[in-house]
């Protein structure tokens, strides 16, 4: 009976052409928790939308691996001596998806609608004066050539352009709008084209024959992007598990983001391969600096040295992160000796500081929620490190939406919480300090932080820069406003027949330059 | 009859009514601001000023009230915030994965589950009355999830029979479509068919010790014929309006079962607009999932006649 079943099954699998070792082989599918927002790049989105548009469109820069800016569709770019100048060269031979080649009017028209109020794109506010940039002229000065004039120097300003949030400022053919100028279908340069959206479903990408790719090994999101296979197809699988299940039954080639207990099953598993970067998100807890009790920075401090953060962050990542209690990722190339230094585990100490900041058991709440396990988890270990110290911590957990609500209006005491990968230190740094009178939402309140803050995003020059960065790290640790933990690692699995996949810190999955072997 | 579906259709309208209202009400005394879901951490509080006023959420709950009342007596329920596609069509492209689902998955419950209970009553206290009793109630135990994922890993993961995740529209390619909802479609009969079962047994028991059962068997009818024909449509005037009550729940939408399998439906759609605090999308299922009770519950009314003479009269 059975038998006859399979046999009527698996005939109406090779009917459907979906048995294994069909049609599907150049076919690379990789799972995505939710569907995209929309194509447009950086209008609305989500990670998942910079995700696949990025396979789509490029900018003039891009990201390297570590989070520094380089030429993308710019061949080389200069910086005019007073800093307010750049001018970009642009690639020869670069094509859209239309067959059409790349020239200095489009990057111009792209740039002019991204500048357009109407838009809401995503970075406006970033070069339209509301912070450090005013773009005041984008201009053609040749085919070839595009000339960036801005208020004032900004050391930012090529690393928000290459922010995958913003889109990667993405370059995109006039043909991707509609006659009333509202958004079509992007047609850029990248190494896929985008093919078919089912919402709810799948993304399907193309790959783009004509492609100009960089010379060098794949970098980030620069050097060779070839596209190795016919489609990329990003499937919607919102269940971890089911994801999981897939991956094993080989309805799926790439898992990006495996729980890292999954990871540690996967790794024994011959027909998997697993593969592990680290990421450049913050995770840590926060610490309401204006709450009566935590106002205190010995209390604050005493908070920091009663967690073991090495033996938390060996639990909650079940040994495969490394703790960091800098804003400065441990993947960045400004992560030096001074930015190691941080808190240390101390239970006399914690008495000392206790005693000195009056403290008489009185309970804090801490907010977690249990859509990210890590910010769960986290808050759960905290809480009996703190309470084995005498600090009482009560444990609130609630819809993440909820939190977020309690972190942008700063009602809170202590919450568990993790920014999204900032490539740039000055970004990160900038997440966490303001003020809070004009942004509930900022943890750090420290004016002599903020003028550090400003300098490091005005100068360009390296070593400066990691200086202000090193002082702004040991401000950070007196302070304490937050207790940083890690900054996770991605973990990714993928089918053994795949080749060249690889995870990295900015935690957005690429499939160029990744095939099938053989 | 005309007129008893009028005065039901008219009984509705206030019913929609007030769940619109209660819905989005509800929903905007839920923490979390669709604004900063949608933006995330990285924003800054002009984009998010920004995206307050473009979506409308700067007026008074009243005002936004009376502004989705007036498009909805239109027909239109808005545009998603997460997407900017307009509600209805994605509810009812959404409804058309939901609805193929569960409409089959209750048909086949109904068609195994109600004369498995009519035999278990035939046979009461029997060997075959205890195994259907405890069968049934062992399914109707397990957590639909628990119950597809492991459908999931024996048929998709160790035996490799069907697609562990994806869909296919039965439009498209109905022996592929076939394949895909096969699992989905098996963990729903399983689950529905335990309740099915208990309560076609309890009712044909109910029905056995009337009198006119007696007299039918007294007549001298075969045991078949008492029960088809005298027994069955009595007993199953109950179990249609469980019935009812069932596809009203499940039309609703099949949220763990759609997320397990990866289904893009009614229930996956709902609850990811939950996450995004996408008010005009939870709104308008919630709205339309109302409708959808309505509806069914007036067709099983409409039915009972046909199983129960007393109702008719």
């Amino acid at each position: 009976m059975l038998g006859t079943f399979r046999a009527v099954l698996l005939g109406t699998l090779a009917a459907a052409g979906l048995a294994a070792g069909t049609a599907q082989a150049e076919t690379l599918r990789i799972a995505m928790n939710a569907d995209i927002r929309s194509t447009d790049p950086g209008v609305n989105r989500d990670e998942n939308t910079d995700t696949v548009v990025l396979h789509i469109v490029e900018g003039l820069v891009g990201y390297d691996e570590q989070g520094q800016p380089k030429p993308l569709l710019a061949e080389k770019i200069a910086l005019s001596d007073d800093g307010r100048t750049y001018t970009f060269t642009l690639r020869d031979g670069v094509k859209f998806h239309n067959g059409a080649a790349l020239t200095a009017a489009d990057v111009v028209a792209a740039w002019k609608r991204y500048m357009t109020p109407a838009l809401k794109w995503r970075c406006l506010s970033q070069f339209d004066g509301s912070g450090q940039t005013r773009i005041e002229s984008v201009e053609a000065a040749d085919p070839r050539t595009v000339v960036f004039h801005i208020s004032a120097p900004s050391a930012l300003f090529l690393s928000t352009m290459a922010r995958p949030d913003c889109g990667g400022s993405g370059i995109y053919h006039a043909d991707s709008l509609n006659a009333d100028g509202s958004w079509n279908k992007p047609i850029g340069t990248g190494p896929y084209a985008l093919a078919e959206w089912k919402q709810g479903r799948y993304v399907e990408l193309k790959r783009f024959d004509g492609y100009s790719a960089l010379s060098g090994p794949a970098d980030g999101y620069v050097g060779d992007k070839t596209p190795k296979v016919d489609t990329a197809r990003f499937v919607i699988i919102p269940d971890p598990a089911a994801a999981r299940a897939a991956l094993l039954a080989g309805d799926i080639e790439i898992v990006s983001d495996v729980s890292a207990s999954d990871y540690k099953e996967l790794q024994g598993n011959p027909a998997v391969t697993t593969a592990s970067s680290p990421a450049m998100g913050i995770s840590g807890l926060l610490l309401q600096t204006r709450d009566p009790l935590l106002k205190n920075p010995d209390l604050r401090l005493a908070i920091a040295t009663a967690l073991d953060i090495p033996a938390l962050v060996d639990a909650v990542s079940e040994g495969l992160a490394e703790p960091n209690n800098s804003i400065v990722p441990l993947a960045s190339p400004f992560y030096g000796a001074v930015e190691k230094r941080g808190f240390t585990h101390d239970p006399a100490k914690v008495k000392d500081l206790l005693a000195k900041a009056g403290y008489k058991g009185e309970t804090i709440v801490m907010l977690a929620n249990q859509r990210y396990k890590s910010m769960y988890d986290t808050a759960v270990l905290a809480q009996a490190m703190l309470q084995a110290a005498g600090i009482n911590v009560d444990l609130s957990v609630m819809e993440w939406g909820a939190q977020l609500d309690k972190y942008l209006s700063g009602d809170y005491q202590m919450q568990a919480f993790a920014y999204s990968a900032r490539l740039d230190p000055s970004l990160g740094f900038e997440a966490v300090s303001g003020d809070k009178d004009q942004q509930p939402r900022k943890v750090w309140d420290n004016a002599d932080a903020r003028t550090l803050l400003e300098k490091s995003m005005i100068t360009s020059d390296g070593a400066e820069r990691q200086t202000l960065f090193d002082q702004l790290h040991a401000l950070f640790i007196a302070d304490v406003p937050m207790i940083v933990t890690h900054n996770g690692v991605e973990l990714a699995a993928f089918s053994s027949k795949v080749e060249g996949y690889r995870p990295w810190p900015a935690a957005r999955p690429r499939l160029w330059m990744v095939g099938f072997k053989g | 009859m005309l007129r008893f579906v009028l005065q039901r259709v008219l009984l509705a309208l206030p019913t929609l009514l007030l769940v619109s209202v209660t819905v989005f009400v509800l929903l905007r005394l839920v923490p979390g601001d669709p604004a900063a879901l949608m933006l995330g951490d990285l924003a800054d509080p002009q984009a998010v000023a920004a995206l307050h006023a473009d979506l409308g959420l700067d007026r008074t709950i009243g005002e936004q009230l009376l502004i989705w009342l007036g498009h909805v007596v239109r027909g239109d329920l808005g545009h998603s915030i997460t997407n900017g596609l307009p509600v209805l069509p994605l509810i009812l492209d959404r409804f058309s994965v939901s609805a193929t689902i569960v409409v089959a998955a209750v048909v086949l419950a109904t068609v195994i589950g109600v004369p498995a209970g009519l035999v278990a009553a035939w046979r009461q206290n029997g060997p075959l009355d205890l195994a259907t009793v405890g069968t049934a109630t062992l399914l109707l135990s397990i957590p639909s999830f628990w119950l597809g994922l492991l459908l999931l890993l024996l048929f998709g993961l160790e035996l490799k029979w069907v697609p562990v995740v994806g869909y296919v529209p039965f439009a498209q390619d109905f022996w592929a479509a076939l394949l895909y909802v096969i699992l989905p479609v098996a963990t729903l009969v399983l689950v529905e068919m335990g309740v099915l079962t208990r309560m076609a047994r309890s009712s044909t028991l109910e029905v056995l010790r009337l009198d006119y059962i007696t007299h039918a068997r007294a007549k001298g009818l075969s045991e078949g014929r008492v029960l088809l024909r005298h027994a069955l449509p009595t007993a199953f005037a109950p179990t249609l309006t469980l019935i009812g009550l069932i596809l009203g729940n499940l039309l609703g939408g099949i949220a763990v079962v759609e997320t397990v399998f990866t289904l893009p439906g009614l229930g996956r759609l709902m609850v990811d607009a939950i996450y995004a605090r996408d008010y005009p999308v939870i709104q308008g299922c919630l709205l339309f999932t109302a409708l959808v009770y309505v509806v069914v519950n007036l067709l099983v009314d409409l039915c009972y006649p046909l199983f129960d003479p007393r109702v008719a009269a």
